[in-house]
């Protein structure tokens, strides 16, 4: 019996019951308990509350939504909120996090002491206090009628209004989605093993692609025009209030713009390490080529400098998707918000928070998927031993 | 010391060369010619300026004072002037310095396709021949990585011969090397010398010197101190190093050097 117990993989394996089994007592006693309580205080759980209807309204949503709708759509409408908020703080955040990079690795001094600046700046105070330093300033934007205009934008303390395509909702998304694969068409393209072609055809392939998928997005904006209206249709002051384009909500436009900020600043970090990893060598020895100081960046520097950056921008763009919950803080009704209101209105805590979990972690190993995807697709062939 | 000047323009022309980092004088007043098809080898200890120097002549290292005029181009500020010469001036660095995320093949035909303007399909083919002559045709579809440390020294001499130089630079190509694969890279170097290259080599490689090189300059504390072809300067055990001890004692054990085949085994001695 005692030399059982000295054998190692005896051993290994009887720590590793313990282990689970104590993990799984805990589980269980923890789902006793709280059934318990909640049938004490008269509770009942179960996910039939789904199909309520909520009778409370959101302010913000790329879905129709009325206060009768039931919960599980008002849960759809959070998290297509919170995706759609996050693409675009992703997007905002990237291409601010590259400028700002980019000025911090330039060979002037006045750019990179901006950079720094900036850097030192916002990334040093809680995103919390971000929020509420750009919702101050929108909030006091302006009203209506004494709005700044400037290319037909409206910028007010109602929101921003922009010009906005006369098209049906469904036509909108339908070119959205078009104009997407306009950009993830040509460079799954230029990457799959699939088309043999060399270079010169595949750059046509490419070319075609995108070509036809706008194309098709111009058709279906085309197509999609509601009857009797202009092609643009631009906000104006109608009364006390504005009409017309596209308002982004206030609350909307500080989240965004408070990811773009607080994010930039932390890709730009990832931007500018990525971009001094690249060995000098390679520089050098694409300069002795000939090859002018853009042609350089394009193909020799920056291809590098992505594939260093990509694993820690993934991580950074996960991080910033779980910043989105900050929109309870202004009232935008992104996921977090939602659950938040559902728990309070309807009182199914646990069932509410483990939808938002299951959501989040969802939203998230699909974005991670998708980087680790492309990391193996770009990353260098070979065990690495350079120089 | 100046060399005798063929007529007509000679490849390359450097007078009273300067160069300094911030106070260091890295260079100091080099004056150097060299033939068209002439191949000159620089050697000297380590921090002699030799790396400086050559890549001085593709501005990759900006001088400070002094003229440097290649194939009848002054290199100056003028950024046609710099293109030019480095269309017309191949280099092979001490670590490769290949594009890690292309292939072989690639690497080769990314500058003749940009620089050169020629269809893949010529560049591809001059590319195939290039590797060809360095007897790596078989590796060109895979990554630098692969590849072991002679093959890839040779990818990137095929890479600076396929924009179809007319002076090639090699500034220490076989020193980050394993001694067995020195002698490849070697071979490759001596059959492109047989061709009429212009060539200038910063190397180690007493041996390959004494077959190849025309004169071979020696060089310390920014300066050159001898220059002479590999006859005179293999066997006479004078020096015209200055008296003073440290630098005749390099220029002496830098000639002895070339008895020994693989002057590796003598790595030790110097630093």
């Amino acid at each position: 019996m005692v030399s059982l117990l000295r054998n190692q993989k005896v051993h290994n394996a009887l720590l590793q019951v313990l282990y689970v089994g104590s993990i799984a007592a805990m589980v269980l006693a923890g789902i006793v308990i709280a059934r318990r309580n909640l049938a004490d205080q008269g509770i009942t759980s179960g996910f039939d509350f789904l199909f309520k209807s909520t009778g409370w309204d959101v302010n913000f949503s790329l879905l129709p939504a009325t206060a009768n709708d039931p919960y599980w759509w008002y849960f759809l409408i959070g998290i297509i909120n919170t995706l759609f908020l996050g693409s675009v703080g992703l997007i905002l955040a990237t291409i601010v996090g590259t400028i700002v990079g980019l000025a911090r690795t330039s060979s002037n001094d006045l750019a990179r002491l901006l950079g720094r600046t900036y850097v030192d700046i916002f990334r040093n105070i809680p995103l919390i206090l971000q929020v509420f330093f750009w919702y101050a300033i929108i909030t006091h934007l302006p009203t209506p009628r004494s709005a700044h205009e400037a290319w037909g934008f409206l910028l007010t303390s109602r929101g921003l209004y922009i010009p906005f395509p006369n098209v049906g909702s469904a036509a909108f998304a339908a070119a959205t989605v078009a104009v997407i694969a306009a950009i993830v068409l040509p460079a799954w393209l230029g990457r799959t093993s699939r088309l043999a072609q060399p270079i010169g055809q595949r750059h046509t392939i490419q070319f075609a692609a995108a070509a036809a998928a706008l194309a098709c997005s111009a058709i279906i904006l085309a197509l999609g025009r509601l009857p009797d209206t202009p092609l643009l249709d631009f906000p104006a002051l109608q009364g006390l209030n504005l009409r017309g384009g596209l308002r982004i909500p206030p609350e909307f436009a500080t989240l965004a713009i408070a990811i773009a900020i607080y994010g930039g600043s932390y890709i730009a970090e990832i931007v500018r390490g990525g971009f001094k990893s690249v060995g000098t060598g390679q520089v050098e020895a694409a300069l002795s080529l000939g090859l002018s100081p853009w042609r350089v960046f394009t193909l020799v520097r920056l291809p590098l400098a992505l594939r260093a950056m990509l694993p820690i921008l993934a991580n950074q763009y996960v991080w910033l998707m779980k910043a989105t919950t900050m929109g309870i803080a202004v009232g935008l009704t992104d996921f977090f918000m939602i659950v938040a209101l559902t728990i309070n209105h309807s009182g199914q805590t646990l069932e509410a928070i483990g939808i938002l979990m299951a959501g989040f972690l969802a939203i998230n190993l699909s974005l991670a998927a998708v980087f680790n995807r492309i990391n193996k697709a770009i990353a260098l062939k070979g065990n690495q031993l350079r120089g | 010391m100046i060399s005798t000047n063929s007529t007509g323009e000679p490849a390359l022309r450097i007078e009273n060369l300067d160069k300094y980092y911030g106070t260091f004088h890295a260079l100091r007043g080099i004056n150097l010619s060299v033939k068209r098809g002439e191949k000159i080898v620089v050697c000297g200890p380590s921090g002699s300026g030799k790396s400086t120097m050559i890549r001085c002549i593709n501005r990759l290292e900006q001088h400070n004072g002094g003229r440097i005029v290649v194939l009848g181009t002054e290199l100056n500020d003028d950024v046609g002037n710099i293109d030019e010469i480095r269309r017309e001036v191949g280099m092979v660095f001490q670590h490769f310095n290949l594009f890690p995320h292309m292939t072989v093949l690639e690497n080769c035909v990314i500058s003749s396709m940009i620089v050169r303007k020629q269809p893949r399909a010529q560049a591809e083919a001059t590319a195939r021949r290039y590797l060809e002559k360095v007897r790596i045709p078989e590796q060109a579809l895979k990554y630098p990585s692969q590849l072991s440390g002679g093959q890839q020294q040779r990818v990137a001499i095929a890479r600076a011969l396929c924009m179809q130089p007319q002076i090639m630079l090699f500034d220490e190509p076989t020193s980050a090397l394993d001694p067995e694969m020195v002698s490849e890279v070697l071979d490759v170097m001596v059959t492109l010398a047989s061709e009429g290259m212009t060539m200038i080599c910063v190397t180690h490689e007493m041996g390959f010197a004494r077959r190849v090189a025309d004169r071979v300059l020696f060089m310390d504390g920014g300066e050159i101190l001898e220059e002479a072809p590999p006859d005179e300067f293999f066997t006479s055990s004078a020096t015209s190093a200055p008296d003073n001890s440290c630098r005749r004692c390099w220029a002496i054990d830098w000639k002895q050097r070339s008895e020994c085949v693989t002057p590796h085994a003598f790595r030790h001695l110097h630093d």
